[in-house]
């Protein structure tokens, strides 16, 4: 059993933290504000391991705390369950945090908003935390949606830009649209299992599966287990940046880089994959629903990959290159290989931060410029940035035996050893394919940034230098990482290790056997450890890097070539498929039209002017007048009010009898 | 010949009482010798008597009922509670003077009448048959009357009080004459016997009951401003000191509900059909009048004169559910509203150096910019006037309409609810003058420590009993175990 005062200071901590610097930040000297939350969040993150180490020696915690809502038999305790799944990502987000924080120290040095910076980053930790401590869907819900909440204020931080507010906006707007389809779900879980909580929940669904209940939708009837789980995955869909929800996320780059590294690449956007991954037990009953999960997330990871080609913004590839690994997660929980995908989760957090914080410190030397045409050459200033930011890239391109490898490959192996008709082979071929446009992707960000010619504009150039240790010291930390974290997952800890089933997760993930690819891994045989050197994704990946050796690592002709050659394309791409084109003729304008429909004629003609206007507030008017002039000041008058109100009242009794 | 057995009676329930009574008259004395700076110790010494009072009061008080001077003075958990309501309503009233009165002339009247009034409050709280009950209600209407029309050389305050005083003569006078129809049927002033009385007499009494009933209520419904007996309230308040409109805000208001429900429940039980029917009535009028007049008011003081006059309207439904649910919501709404109204009055005294300014709605208008402590704080009495949940207000509102609801008297509530959202506009258009508007005044504010601090502690009791209501609901019912 674990210690609960442990437990509930591992979330208290960054709340207090980010309620005092929230609230009396314009009192604090910056350095109290860092000092404050940063402390908090590394003590959280201490605390997280110490928990995560007792966790591995077979502790676990579950319990409610105290009663949040209650009427009638609707009860919502706050509680937390601790088990394997959670350890796992109580350490990767108290990591992450925790470098982020340092970072930021130096990065949002001198900036108007930096206390506020802070609170929120800290907000945003307990939160997150909240989101998958819980023991309940309704603090996964509250989590869900404070870390929803924190997004928007990080994505507009820097309020006085339209385009900020803009993409702040959109990503709320479109998060509501998940978020719905998530309430949906958890209002469906009570409406059949009569809890909240994972526990009982859990317990009941193969009864509940085996009574069969369906319901229909429009004409479509499907299985009341299917509505539950897809209700819930538009959540997740949401909230991950899956297709056709994906949109939110590149845009969400216009918050502070430090924000990006948690929140839209470690973090947030992992909580849809977590989700999923702890409701397990009911996405295992439902064929549909593991069906969607695959698609949607093959055609995310396949499309997203494809729009990182061409993108000249550095977060933006990085962005797209998230959705893109965000859909490899989904993929592998789709083929019921959660703890492949949770794997995933932990790995890219490492070095998808790490990514952005690089870029975050690029950025910083090249003046807020984020247009990598405008970069080269930048290795001889910032080494230190330039060995971390190889680290990432190999990490996410899937080069053994960086972290990336050790996810990504099993991943692909699991879809490739289930038999799941059309959707499998195209998720089999999304993947794979994926690979390489990755590496692709990635090393031509890479090249052009470090290497190629110095396009750096004249007056920049004077600039360049190397972060500070402040900055650079969090990007050694999480190069560890992103080196380690693979091999210390498969080789250390038995995740997802074939040999051993379920290896670390134990029971906290739930997998039917006839459904389980680590099984089938299993049976097909030991690999050896060279046996990397025999598979598809290694060579794809290799042949991406070496592409984008040839095209970019030194100035030549044939990206533009190819962009000519290949211009439908091209533009096809760098305008990233017009979903946003897309959505706005579809959603947006009908939205606004109905808006100003509403608004003018129902609003303002009939509401304000009609019954407003018209009624209420004439009759109000018109009693105030009557009410005023009864009072003349005449004590006469006075007197008489009185007697005439006894008067009444005892004509009325003696009436009535 | 029998000896005379004449045993002293059991002084021990009036132990506050009396104290008060030698304090009042020790400030009149003590007025005499102090020299024209010092006056203020009046001042500190009446707070001093309000706060040992409520020792006192909490020293003294059971659980069980205790009677004393042969039925005529009783001493429970209800009159405990409406004491200790009192005195905190007195001792903030007394600490919005202390800046306000010290130039005046005769401050030590003016304590002194201030600690007689509470006084009679206390005896009212604690009267168990009507002569108890006169005497008190007489003891403090006579020493109001006086403070109201304390300015004697503003006009506005003298015909204030005079208006007062001849309009509160006539509801005394309606109040004995109805106490008098009832002795007649009964035979008797004490409440319990009265009430007996009235549930055995013959249908030819009826009448003479009906009566009785109605007198007795209206002379009551003048003390609280139930309306149409409410006529008076506007000028008085407005006529008044802004420390004695304070004062007659709520503890008036609290004494006088404890001593209409301890009739109605004690003498009228077998009226209750009646008197419910005719409290619906004025309850709904009240709400009306009060809510709707003050929208017209540009004098802040009028405005919450129109507004008490609401507010009683809303608590007479605690009255008509006639329950002790109901009965707990009135006391509820009691204490919340001492926090509130006193509040609000001492941002309007802490902005009145010279007695007029801060009285218009207009002297409000940007005192955000100047003072954002005073601004948060009004806004917060305002919006928890107006019912914003989660101020204290709305709980207060929440409870009696529950209870109103409960006992079968949904459209009541529903006008109520009504009535609160056109309650609601007044209340924050003073919030807009005050946060959106641009100043129009030079502000003058009066710097009163003990004032400042008056306000910072409703200011957190309004938040704080909007956070956490249920320990005041809870005292509350258990302050009512003594009388249902």
């Amino acid at each position: 059993m674990l210690n609960t005062t442990e437990l509930l200071a591992i979330p208290a901590l960054p709340l207090i933290a980010s309620l005092i610097v929230g609230l009396f930040g314009w009192a604090l000297k910056e350095k109290l504000s860092h000092t404050i939350t940063t402390g908090s969040v590394i003590l959280s993150a201490v605390l997280s391991v110490h928990v995560f180490t007792q966790v591995l020696g077979g502790a676990s915690f579950y319990g409610n705390f105290w009663t949040w809502m209650l009427s009638d038999t609707f009860v919502v305790p706050v509680g937390m369950m601790i088990d394997q799944l959670t350890a796992i990502m109580m350490i990767t987000v108290t990591v992450v945090s925790a470098c982020v924080h340092i970072y930021t120290i130096g990065y949002m040095h001198g900036d108007p908003g930096y206390s506020r910076f802070f609170s929120y980053i800290s907000g945003f930790t307990f939160s997150m935390l909240v989101l998958v401590m819980g023991n309940n869907f309704f603090t996964l819900f509250f989590g869900w949606e404070a870390v929803g909440l924190v997004s928007y204020l990080l994505i507009g931080f820097w309020f006085n830009r339209e385009s900020a507010n803009f993409a702040a906006l959109k990503a709320f707007i479109v998060n509501r649209v998940g978020d719905f389809g998530f309430l949906v779900g958890i209002l469906a879980i009570w409406y059949y299992f009569g809890s909240f909580d994972y526990r009982e929940v859990f317990a009941a669904v193969p009864a509940f599966v085996a009574q069969g209940d369906t319901l229909h939708l429009f004409s479509w009837e499907m299985s009341a287990i299917t509505f539950i789980c897809l209700s819930l995955f538009i959540g997740a869909m949401g909230k991950s940046g899956q297709v056709p929800l994906h949109v939110w996320l590149p845009d969400s780059m216009e918050g502070p880089t430090p924000i990006s590294a948690l929140i839209h690449a470690a973090t947030m956007v992992t909580a849809g994959v977590f989700m999923v991954a702890r409701c397990s037990p009911m996405f295992e009953y439902s064929e549909t629903a593991l069906a969607a999960v695959i698609l949607v997330g093959a055609v995310t990871a396949w499309m997203c990959a494809t729009i990182g080609l061409v993108q000249n913004d550095i977060k933006r590839v990085i962005a797209y290159s998230t959705c893109s690994q965000l859909g490899y997660m989904f993929v592998a929980c789709g083929v019921s290989a959660y703890s492949v995908g949770i794997f995933h989760l932990m790995t890219h957090a490492y070095f998808k931060a790490l990514l952005f914080l690089a870029a975050g410190s690029v950025i910083h030397a090249v003046m807020a410029e984020q247009d990598i045409r405008k970069m080269g050459q930048l290795r001889k200033y910032m080494p230190i940035t330039y060995i971390t930011m190889l680290i990432a890239a190999l990490a996410l391109s899937g080069v053994p035996p960086f972290a990336g490898f050790w996810s990504k490959d099993l991943i692909i192996e699991s879809v490739g050893v289930r038999e799941l008709g059309w959707i499998g082979d195209f998720a089999y071929f999304a993947v794979l394919s994926g690979v390489f446009m990755t590496a692709f992707y990635t090393f031509r960000m890479f090249f052009l940034t470090f290497h190629n010619s110095n396009r750096v504009p004249e007056k920049t150039r004077s600039h360049l230098h190397e972060s500070p240790k402040v900055i650079t010291i969090p990007l050694m930390i999480l190069a560890v990482g992103a080196f380690a974290s693979g091999a210390w997952g498969v080789l250390g800890l038995d995740i997802a290790n074939p040999e051993i089933v379920n290896g670390y997760f134990g029971t906290s993930l739930f997998v039917l056997d006839v459904h389980n690819p680590l099984l089938a891994i299993a049976e097909e045989g030991h690999h050896a450890w060279y046996h990397f050197v025999f598979s598809a994704p290694f060579w794809l990946a290799i042949g991406g890097i070496g592409l984008a050796f040839a095209m970019y690592f030194r100035e030549t002709d044939m990206p533009g070539k190819l962009a000519t050659a290949a211009k439908p394309v091209y533009t096809f791409l760098l305008n990233k498929w017009y979903w946003d084109e897309l959505y706005e003729r579809i959603l947006m304008r009908p939205a606004q039209c109905l808006g100003n429909i509403l608004w003018q004629k129902g609003d303002l003609g009939m509401i304000d002017k009609g019954i407003i206007h018209g009624g209420v507030v004439g009759g109000v008017l018109a009693g105030m007048t009557r009410m005023r002039d009864a009072q003349t000041g005449y004590v006469y008058h006075y007197a008489f009010a009185m007697v005439i109100g006894v008067f009444g009242a005892l004509t009325y009794l003696v009436l009535k009898g | 010949m029998t000896p005379v057995n004449f045993p002293l009676p059991n002084v021990v329930p009036l132990i506050p009482e009396m104290f008060v009574a030698t304090m009042a008259m020790f400030i009149l004395m003590l007025d005499l010798f102090l020299a024209k700076e010092k006056k203020v110790w009046g001042g500190y010494l009446a707070i001093l008597t309000c706060v040992a009072a409520g020792g006192l009061t909490l020293m003294v008080g059971s659980a069980e009922s205790v009677s004393a001077f042969y039925g005529f003075f009783v001493l429970d958990a209800f009159s405990s509670y409406a004491k200790l309501l009192i005195y905190a309503g007195t001792a903030l009233a007394v600490i919005l003077s202390l800046d306000y009165i010290k130039e005046e002339f005769g401050v030590g009247e003016y304590y002194t009448l201030m600690l007689f009034a509470m006084l009679g409050m206390m005896i009212m709280a604690s009267a168990p048959n009507f002569v108890t009950m006169y005497l008190g209600l007489e003891l403090m209407a006579l020493c109001t009357y006086v403070l109201v029309g304390f300015q004697r050389d503003v006009l506005r305050s003298s015909e204030a009080g005079l208006k007062y005083f001849i309009l509160g003569s006539l509801a005394s006078g309606f109040l004995l004459y109805g106490i008098s129809f009832l002795y007649g049927v009964t035979g008797s002033f004490d409440f319990a016997t009265v009430g007996s009385g009235i549930a055995h007499s013959g249908s030819g009494a009826r009448f003479a009951v009906l009566l009785g009933l109605v007198f007795v209520i209206a002379g009551l419904a003048f003390k609280i401003s139930l309306a149409p007996f409410h006529m008076w309230t506007p000028d008085a308040y407005e006529g008044a000191p802004t420390p004695i409109t304070a004062f007659m805000s709520v503890a008036p208001k609290v004494a006088g509900l404890v001593i209409l429900i301890r009739v109605l429940v004690d003498a009228l039980p077998s009226l209750q059909v009646e008197y419910i029917t005719i409290f619906s009535w004025l309850a709904v009028l009240s709400m009306a009048v009060g809510n709707l007049a003050a929208i017209a008011q540009r004098n802040i003081k009028r405005m919450l004169a129109y507004s008490t006059i609401g507010h009683v309207g809303f608590i007479m439904l605690g009255v008509i559910a006639g329950n002790a649910d109901g009965y707990a919501g009135v006391l509820v709404y009691m204490t919340i509203y001492l926090f509130m109204s006193m509040g609000a009055f001492a941002v309007i005294v802490l902005m009145n150096r010279e007695g007029i300014q801060g009285e218009l709605l207009d002297d409000f208008a940007g005192l955000s910019k100047v003072r954002p402590g005073y601004a948060l704080a009004m806004g917060l009495y305002l919006f928890s006037l107006a019912g914003i949940p989660f101020l204290g207000g709305f709980w207060a509102k929440y409870v009696v309409f529950i209870a109103a609801i409960e006992s079968g008297h949904l459209y009541l509530a529903i006008i109520a609810l009504l009535f609160s959202v056109v309650g609601a506009f007044y209340y924050i258009r003073v919030v807009k003058y005050i946060y959106f508007d641009d100043q129009r005044v030079e502000f003058n504010f009066v710097e009163n420590r003990l004032m400042q601090a008056t306000v910072a502690v409703t200011a957190v009791a309004v938040v704080a009993i909007g956070i956490f209501p249920q320990p005041v609901i809870n005292i509350c019912k258990a302050a009512l175990g003594g009388i249902i």
